[in-house]
């Protein structure tokens, strides 16, 4: 993040100091904005997102149950991907979960492509392909139907959990396998546009906002890293959708 | 008074479409409604002390309460704390003394706090407020004074323009727990929302005003 920027925005995430990675202690946090922009479809804004997070906890002065700092947002001139990748493994080998506001979908595949060997807790309504040939097996939060079959065979032949948003707001939130320790995605677009319509995807039937922030703080794995990607803030005027993203990172922390 | 001077006297937007009125318009166990244009106070945030006009200009005239009477708004020094609060403690004291009600609407909190003040003056002890989320340990006699708090920051984040929290309760839960209040609400305060003053604010509009109106019926009931 440019002085600029930094002075428009006086405090971190959640009021975290702006610092860097050699300030951050062991079981800390480190959070790290990457406005990368999504490439493809009618709905775009992503870039937007981390400072629009950044605003929206000043404003309600959210708070974290854990200490960190807030390292600015990664530059995006260049190969940012791999230097994305390095930090992530750098903040990860010193016990400080990365905690990464994207940004589109390529900033989660290069954070999973960091920690190649952990299992995936991923919420979103469209498995991602790379996702289901991991040596572990990911959960998938409130997928809908509309997958590949080839994507549907691959999930079936290796028995992966996954649930539905129907199902989970059912109640039927118990997954069998959960890991003690796994990564964690939650790509916005797994809440449905009529209750919060900040997403660049489109997931008519999607998750209610306050049942994935109620999911996710349930599981009572330890996260060894945290991404949010697919949050459109200029698309949700009342901001929900960041309130979503908002709510859901403070219940993932409070268990791990 | 001619007959247009009437006729744009009786159409000024009231709580609840209720009569205009004043202190000495006031008669025991009749609702007193007063706007509070204050929110730089008490857990301040802009924009919350336009509730109150904001209701009136919602209000239909049609459903009026038979024993409520809008009395206006409540004079503020926001700027003067001290000053405020004891203009704001003298004039929710100046009603209660009336054996009237009072509802406060809009702005902070520092309202509910002005008034908890004149409650123990008039009635020389302390009032308890009940929160409407409930939570009021211990048994209350039907016949204990209480100020009834309605903090519309515990409507869920969908009911709202400017959400500050996903869940929460709905209008029809706040509604249910305002008519169970116990004992006998002598006052209430309606804060904590800053309404959007176009069509964008609307659901919220409604549910405050929905709110309002069973707050009034309520009060109107008195001992519980």
């Amino acid at each position: 993040m440019s002085n600029a920027q930094k002075r428009l925005i006086t405090t971190g995430y959640a009021g975290l100091p702006f610092g860097d990675v050699s300030q951050c202690e062991a079981g800390s946090v480190g959070v790290l904005g990457v406005p990368s922009e999504v490439d493809s479809g009618p709905r775009s804004g992503a870039s937007l997102a981390p400072d629009a997070l950044r605003k929206m906890t000043q404003r309600l002065g959210t708070g974290l149950p854990v200490n960190g700092r807030d390292l600015g947002n990664l530059d995006l001139t260049g190969d940012w991907s791999d230097v994305l990748m390095q930090l992530v493994t750098q903040l990860a080998d010193r016990d400080i979960v990365p905690i990464v506001l994207g940004g589109g979908s390529d900033v989660a595949l290069a954070v999973l492509g960091a920690l190649p060997d952990r299992p995936v807790v991923a919420a979103m309504p469209l498995a991602w392909r790379d996702l289901t040939e991991r040596p572990a097996n990911t959960i998938w939060v409130g997928l809908n139907g509309g997958q590949p079959a080839d994507v549907w065979d691959q999930i079936s032949q290796r028995t992966m959990d996954w649930r539905t948003a129907r199902q989970l707001d059912e109640g039927h939130v118990h997954f069998s396998d959960m890991p003690e320790r796994a990564l964690l995605w939650i790509d916005i677009s797994v809440v449905d546009l009529g209750h919060a319509a900040g997403a660049v995807g489109l997931n008519p039937g999607g998750m209610k906002p306050e049942t994935l922030a109620s999911v996710i703080g349930a599981m009572s794995c330890r996260w060894q890293a945290i991404v949010i990607t697919g949050l459109a803030p200029a698309l949700d005027t009342r901001g929900m959708s960041e309130l979503a993203a908002i709510e859901t990172l403070n219940a993932a922390l409070h268990n791990g | 008074m001619g007959e247009a001077a009437h006729i744009r006297f009786d159409t000024i937007p009231s709580f609840l479409g209720a009569s205009i009125g004043d202190l000495e318009d006031l008669v025991p166990g009749q609702v007193a409604i007063a706007g509070y244009f204050c929110d730089n106070l008490t857990r301040p945030a802009a924009g919350q002390r336009y509730l109150a006009r904001q209701l009136r200009y919602a209000s239909r005239p049609e459903k009026a309460p038979a024993n409520a009477i809008d009395l206006g708004d409540v004079n503020v020094f926001p700027l003067e704390r001290d000053k405020h609060f004891s203009a704001v403690i003298a004039q929710c004291a100046a009603v209660l003394e009336t054996g009237a009600r009072m509802v406060l609407v809009g702005g902070d909190s520092s309202g509910l706090e002005a008034l908890g003040v004149a409650a123990q003056k008039v009635t020389g002890a302390d009032v308890p407020v009940i929160p409407v989320t409930g939570g009021v340990a211990g048994q209350l006699s039907h016949t204990q004074p209480v100020i009834l708090s309605v903090d519309l920051q515990e409507l869920a984040g969908k009911w709202v323009s400017h959400p500050r929290r996903l869940t929460g309760m709905s209008p029809a839960k706040m509604i249910a727990q305002i008519d169970a209040t116990p004992g006998d609400v002598i006052a209430a305060a309606i804060f904590g929302l800053a309404p959007e003053l176009d069509i964008r604010g609307g659901a919220e509009t409604r549910a405050a005003l929905a709110i309002l109106q069973a707050v009034t019926e309520r009060l109107e009931k008195g001992a519980g």
